[in-house]
């Protein structure tokens, strides 16, 4: 096979006009950055810190705002915020319900009914706390807010559900389509997932310490076990398909080129491997458990940040063709049949 | 059942960027917006070195990724097989630019191009009907379409697809060395069919991406 020439396709030469599009280079994908990235991890501590709040049963001692607890507001709040960037960043931002629209096979319509069936069902279900200038104009509604009775677990249940899909469901865009060979792993979403809910348990401590509350020694276990098993996915995800035509491209990117010290200081060793560790110790010294607990979480949210960042960055797209190498169309509908 | 598809004999394309000039003209795409374009690259050394072509354009895959990606259903698979974009109901997500493995999607951005507004067909005195096709939005995805406009006005008409220029992709048309051939798949008495049936099928771009694309190559370099 002859050699192929470095200013090929959309190479610098004079005759490639057509620079981002089909292509017979490896090719990165431009269309998601930074907004994408900042909305993944939004809507990642969105969802963790209401489930992670709901699940330790840390809602209520953390403070309240208008009366709705604390972990409650963060976890509205973020997930709002991500969801306005993410309509900000479409193309037609004034059609953004059409998003809604392709359920059968679109994660991201997923995404954008699990994110509203999310707000409404977790809104409603803390809307008989709501307290506003000293009334409770919605204490008449009949559950508890904090889940306590069959009508207020049942709308947790639905809101939990929904902030497991709110957590994963980036991952699971990027990860089904075939195009992107680093993205097409189901160890993209786990990631995210882990990410997210390592994320959020460190968010939930940071509200803790804030509130003058101790940290529990098993929520230091359980972020340990977290931001590990997120290690085990990071390193099982770089080791797979190594020589695939687009991921090879993306590793060298990842691991030596540009973006090495982001992905193995930032990502890798400050995401992932050190909060790891320094959870693990601090579930056993409950004297330093506060102060390493708000170690964790500065490291976590911007290695979850960082690692959403660079998996963007690093999707590249092998050639449409790789000369010498061509291949049937395989099954289906054979032509002329 | 008809299943429009396209055969490209690449090892016939002399490279001429006919096919590229005539998409942009009959479709009117978007500045930067190239829907069928040649790819040219050199290969091996002097005195032996050779200029290769690739016509590439939107592959109309079986299992499109586009469309199942697209989250507000604007682009679609007829029952004809071709791969449309209803760019007055894309939102801009460009969910299937990434889902895409040829790069056959278009954004249009503001970029004070040259194109026509986005503005609805029918408030547009200067693009009427037959030319909707031509108006494109902003903030919007574009793409190849076979030039469905022609197919379906061909249909209507009694002529020939694939056969009379009217109701022929504008790149097929023009094609001074006829490397493109555009039939129905599904006949095997079809141009393409038997162009495919001559040449022991047909090859396809990233196989390894399973989109079972209708547009498929024979000589491929």
């Amino acid at each position: 096979m002859t050699a192929v020439s470095p200013t090929a396709g959309g190479g610098a030469g004079p005759q490639n006009v057509f620079m981002d599009q089909f292509n017979l280079e490896a090719r990165t994908q431009r269309v998601w950055d930074i907004n994408h990235a900042i909305w993944f991890t939004l809507m990642g501590v969105g969802g963790g810190v209401f489930l992670v709040g709901r699940i330790l049963n840390l809602t209520e001692g953390l403070g309240y705002l208008l009366g709705i607890p604390t972990v409650d507001v963060v976890s509205f709040l973020a997930i709002a915020v991500g969801g306005a960037i993410l309509v900000a960043d479409l193309g037609r931002p004034l059609q953004a319900w059409r998003a809604f629209v392709n359920v059968r096979t679109s994660w991201i319509s997923w995404g954008a009914w699990s994110d509203l069936i999310f707000l409404v069902v977790a809104g409603l279900l803390v809307l008989p706390a709501l307290s506003l200038g000293g009334s409770e104009p919605f204490s008449g509604l009949g559950w508890d807010p904090h889940g306590g009775d069959g009508g207020g677990l049942a709308l947790e249940i639905i809101a939990g559900v929904a902030a497991v899909v709110v957590m994963t469901y980036a991952g699971a865009v990027l990860a089904r389509p075939r195009a992107i060979p680093y993205w097409n792993s189901p160890a993209v979403p786990l990631q995210f997932l882990l990410s997210s809910a390592a994320m959020s348990v460190a968010v939930v401590m940071l509200i803790e310490v804030i509130a003058g509350e101790p940290v529990s020694s098993g929520q230091m276990v359980l972020l340990g076990l977290l931001a590990a098993g997120l290690t085990v996915t990071v390193v099982g995800h770089l080791l797979a398909r190594t020589d695939a035509p687009g991921k090879k491209e993306s590793l060298d990117r990842l691991l030596r080129g540009r973006y090495r010290s982001m992905f193995v200081w930032g990502v890798f060793a400050g995401g992932t491997v050190a909060p790891a560790i320094l959870a693990f110790v601090g579930a056993g010294a409950s004297g330093a458990r506060g102060a390493l607990a708000l170690i964790c979480c500065v490291l976590l949210v911007p290695g979850g940040f960082w690692l959403r960042l660079l998996t963007l960055r690093v999707g590249i797209f092998p050639p449409v063709h790789i000369p010498g190498v061509g291949g049937p169309r395989s099954v289906a509908t054979p032509a002329g049949g | 059942m008809t299943r429009w598809g396209m055969v490209i004999d690449a090892a016939r394309c002399v490279g001429c960027q006919a096919c590229t000039v005539a998409c942009k003209t009959e479709n009117q795409s978007p500045l930067d917006a190239w829907y069928a374009p040649v790819i040219e690259w050199e290969s091996g050394e002097f005195p032996d070195a050779t200029l290769n072509y690739l016509p590439v354009l939107c592959n109309h895959c079986e299992d499109a990724p586009c469309v199942t990606a697209c989250p507000s259903g604007a682009l679609t698979r007829r029952d004809d097989g071709i791969v449309m974009a209803d760019e007055d109901v894309c939102i801009g997500s460009r969910a299937c630019m990434t889902a895409c493995p040829y790069g056959a999607l278009h954004f249009f951005e503001d970029r004070g191009t040259v194109a026509v507004e986005g503005a609805p067909a029918e408030a547009v005195p200067s693009v009427p009907e037959r030319y909707a096709h031509q108006r494109h939005v902003r903030g919007a995805v574009s793409k190849c379409t076979y030039c469905a406009h022609k197919i379906d006005f061909g249909l209507e008409n009694g002529l020939e697809v694939g056969v009379h220029p009217l109701a022929t992709p504008a790149c097929v048309v023009t094609c001074p060395a006829e490397c493109r051939i555009f039939g129905d798949l599904d006949d095997p008495d079809s141009n393409v069919s038997q162009y495919l049936a001559e040449h022991s099928g047909g090859e396809v771009l990233r196989p390894d991406a399973k989109t079972l694309p209708s547009t498929q190559y024979v000589g491929l370099p």
